[in-house]
Order: structure tokens, then C-alpha cells, then sequence
């Protein structure tokens, strides 16, 4: 059966006192390793009168490059749903398999905005892309200045002591390389070495990490504001230098260079630190740089493997590992200064 | 490249076909159309020069895992291959093993010679550039 029809059964049994509920241009959105992504207008009748919205549907793909659980990143945007961090309302959580084949969620579609990185880069947006970086690194410091029990997620999110948040992250990725690498990586490895025999200091708190904070995440407009942060399926709680980090990877530049492809990175970072009252100690942050090539690395690796093993053969499963995973190691060069 | 390029070259002709049914969504058909061509742009930009950069990275390498004793390793064996198979399976077989072998003779490097540590950062440099695509971001 069409996914239409399944869709509208699975919000009929959601939304009791709505009838004649129909799923109406259904259409998948480019992208979307870690999840399937549509959008689509849902229509129905309640109090006598037709009502419509438009939302979208993020189901588990057959096999991912990011093994995530679901519920961490609907109740990520449920937390900061309503706070300085725009982002979209979470409607629906289905982590059973039988509705639609897999665990899905639905939100409300922020609509009418621009995500895409490489339209920054020519007008109308060239010309705002300073006060963009302003609004994405103040954003970002909102997330590291959040208290996670205060918006609920220190019940949902897996807790870490401030002086073992490095060691987990490295852990976690270096063990994805350990199982999902196909071919040897040893300006990776090398990189690896050194992050355990130089540990970064204790966090400075214990906060919530986006994850996979960068251009292409969010959503923007011409005039340079920002209606939604976007993919928190690697949300944990951390140290916020790890989010500040992953946001100055050299492969987010998009080849100009720049902090995110907006701002001069000394300029983000400086954002960062007024907005969140944070400090980004030039050592530690050096650390979760280097430490974010890695952990990209292990996500392109990761990509490949999921192709590699059949489970899922979308071409959007080659094109990180192709496109980024030497640009990754150039990356990790650059951050060791050795290119 | 990995996944290889012929067997995601495969696979994008069996997409081709599907996409040529009439019943596909055409957002699905973008979507998919565009991601195959930036996948045979890249392939094609490889094509010519995937034998030779590992060929010529080959050669490195085993001049630097003949030193292994340098640091107490022997890795004689591996020094001594010839890449006689030009098919580019093969050519990247031995690339795989060669590379391996190095992380081995790094890591031995560190600690106790920073001559061979620093001729080895050298050319995984100079692989990097070998690798690096026209559209790379970094």
C-alpha cells in the first residue's frame, strides 16, 4: 500500500476528534542519510470546518550512517521547543515498526526557508552571510548555556561526569571506525594517538551537545535570521566545545575557508563566547576540533559500510564517503598544522 | 574511492532504469538524478588517474616500511611487492595492506625515531594531495 493512506491511518488514531483525514503531496526530501525525510499537507475535518497543515515525516531508513535513538531527538526538540533556539514542533512519536515499516516521527514543517549550504554562497544571501554566522553561533551558544535538567534532558540523555565527556566521545567513534572501516586511515589513527595522549581539561559544565551543529542544519532567510535548527539525531549531553568544535570542521567551510563558510573563525568564536559566557580555551577547543575530524570520518566511514553491506544502496549512502573523506583527513592536517 | 567506483557505477545504472518508469515521483527522481550525477562526475574525475596514484603511493610507502627496522619492526615482506596486477582491485588491495602495515610503523615511529615519524607525516600529505577532488571543501 501507498504510503499516503498508512500515514493518514497512523494520524487518525492520533487525532480522535478529526475525521476525513487526508495525506495530500506526499514527496521526499533530498538528503537524509540518518533518516528518511517528507513533507507533506495533511488535511482533515473537525468543528465543522476543513482545516490543513503542513508537516513531515522522518522514518528510520533500512540501514543508516548515524545509529541514533529516535526518542533522544524528538525529545531534544521538544526541550528547546518555545526557547531562544528556534526549532520545529514535534508532534508524533511511533517507535514501533508496524504503522509504516519503521519508527518515525512527525513535526511541523517550517516552511518557506532556505537549508541549503550552497545557496549562501551567490545572492540574494552573499550579502548577509556575517549576520547569519552571528545568529548561528549566538544560537548555538542558547544550546550551550541550556540547563539540561531544567528543559528535561538529563532524563532522556544518558549522563556524563565533566571529566569523562572526552573520553566517552572518542570511545564511541573510535569504536565506529573500529567496526565500519573498510580501508586503513592513518592520518585517523595518528589523530587518535594524540587525542589520548593529550586529554582536554574537564568541561566547563555538563551541557546539551547538538551533535552535528553546522551550515546546511538549519533553516534561514534573506535577511540573515534563523527559523529552525534542525537534525538533533546525535544530541547528547557533553561538553559544549564539542558543538563548537564540530562547527569550525574545516569541511563545513564549503571551500571558502571561513568558519562555517560565514565568519572569520576567530569572529565565531568570539560570538560564542560573549553569548554563552563561556570560555573556549584555545587547548581544549584544539582538542574537539581534532576530535570532530575524527568523529567525521567515522560518519562518512560509517555511510560506506551501510552501502557496502546492502542495507541500504541510495546514492546518498556513497556520496559522503566520496566526497568528504579525504577532505576529512585534509581537515584533520589542517587542525594538526601539518597542511 | 570506497564503496569502489565500478560497483556504484552498477548500481546507478539499475537507478537509471527505475527512474525511467513513469510511475516514479518526480521529487524522488530529482532527488535521485542529481545525487547520480554528482556521483559520475566524481567517478569521472577519478577514472584516469586511480592506477597511477596507487601505484606511485605504493612505491612510498614500501620505501618507508623498509626502514621498519629503524624501529624494531620487519616488514620485509610487504617492502618488497612489485604491483604487478595494474587492475585497480588489486593496485588498492596492496595500497589497504601497505597502509595498515604503516599505522604499525607511526605508531613504533612516535616513540622512537622522529626521522621516520616525519617522513611518514610527508607522505600522508603528499597522499592526501594525490586524493584530493576538484571540488574538495578543504
Amino acid at each position: 500500500m501507498a504510503l499516503e493512506p498508512r500515514l493518514a491511518a497512523y494520524i487518525a488514531t492520533r487525532m480522535p476528534h478529526a475525521s476525513d483525514i487526508v495525506v495530500e503531496d506526499l514527496s521526499r526530501i533530498s538528503g537524509g542519510a540518518s533518516r528518511e525525510t517528507y513533507r507533506f499537507r495533511l488535511t482533515w475535518a473537525q468543528d465543522g470546518a476543513r482545516q490543513d497543515r503542513k508537516l513531515i515525516l522522518r522514518r528510520d531508513p533500512p540501514a543508516s550512517l548515524i545509529d541514533t535513538e529516535r526518542r533522544i531527538e524528538f525529545e531534544a526538540y521538544r526541550a528547546f521547543r518555545g526557547s531562544a533556539v528556534p526549532v520545529p514542533e514535534m508532534l508524533w512519536l511511533e517507535e514501533e515498526s508496524e504503522a509504516l515499516d519503521h519508527p518515525f516521527f512527525i513535526a511541523e514543517e517550517i516552511a518557506g526557508f532556505q537549508a541549503s549550504p550552497q545557496m549562501l554562497f551567490g545572492p540574494p544571501y552573499v550579502a548577509i552571510l556575517p549576520k547569519l554566522g552571528e545568529r548561528k553561533w549566538t544560537i548555538l551558544a542558547e544550546i550551550a548555556k541550556a540547563d539540561p535538567a531544567a528543559i528535561g534532558l538529563a532524563d532522556v540523555m544518558p549522563g556524563v561526569a565533566a571529566d569523562a565527556c572526552w573520553d566517552r566521545e572518542l570511545s564511541y567513534w573510535e569504536g565506529v571506525l573500529d567496526d565500519d572501516e573498510s580501508q586503513p586511515l592513518p592520518i585517523i589513527r595518528a589523530a587518535i594517538r594524540w587525542l589520548r595522549a593529550n586529554p582536554p581539561p574537564p568541561a566547563q559544565k555538563v551541557g546539551v551537545v547538538h551533535g552535528d551543529y553546522r551550515t546546511g542544519n538549519f533553516l534561514y532567510d534573506d535577511a540573515g535570521a534563523i527559523h529552525g535548527i534542525l537534525d538533533w539525531e546525535m544530541a547528547h549531553l557533553g561538553d559544549p566545545l564539542e558543538d563548537l568544535g564540530w562547527s569550525l570542521n574545516p569541511v563545513w567551510s564549503f571551500g571558502t575557508g571561513i568558519a562555517g563558510g560565514l565568519l572569520p573563525r576567530a569572529e565565531a568564536i568570539a560570538i560564542w563566547e560573549r553569548a554563552s559566557g563561556l570560555k573556549a580555551d584555545p587547548a581544549a577547543l584544539h582538542w574537539w576540533e581534532l576530535f570532530n575530524c575524527v568523529k567525521g570520518q567515522a560518519i562518512w566511514v560509517s555511510s560506506a559500510r551501510a552501502w557496502l553491506d546492502g542495507g541500504n544502496r541510495e546514492p546518498i549512502m556513497v556520496y559522503p564517503p566520496w566526497a568528504l573523506q579525504n577532505a576529512q583527513d585534509r581537515a584533520a592536517l589542517k587542525v594538526m598544522g601539518r597542511l | 574511492m570506497t564503496p569502489a567506483v565500478p560497483a556504484v557505477l552498477a548500481e546507478i545504472a539499475g537507478l537509471a532504469l527505475r527512474n525511467a518508469m513513469p510511475d516514479v515521483h518526480p521529487a524522488d527522481r530529482a532527488s535521485s538524478l542529481g545525487l547520480s550525477a554528482a556521483l559520475l562526475g566524481m567517478a569521472a574525475e577519478v577514472w584516469d588517474g586511480t592506477a597511477a596514484r596507487l601505484v606511485e603511493e605504493n612505491r612510498a610507502v614500501r620505501a618507508l616500511l623498509a626502514r621498519a627496522g629503524e624501529v624494531g619492526l620487519d616488514f620485509a615482506e610487504l617492502a618488497v611487492g612489485d604491483d604487478a596486477d595494474l587492475r585497480i582491485s588489486s593496485l588498492q588491495a596492496a595500497n589497504d595492506a601497505l597502509r595498515a602495515a604503516l599505522i604499525a610503523l607511526q605508531t613504533a615511529a612516535e616513540a622512537k625515531s622522529p626521522t621516520l615519524d616525519a617522513d611518514i607525516w610527508a607522505e600522508l600529505v603528499a597522499s592526501t594531495e594525490r586524493r584530493k577532488m576538484a571540488a574538495s571543501p578543504v
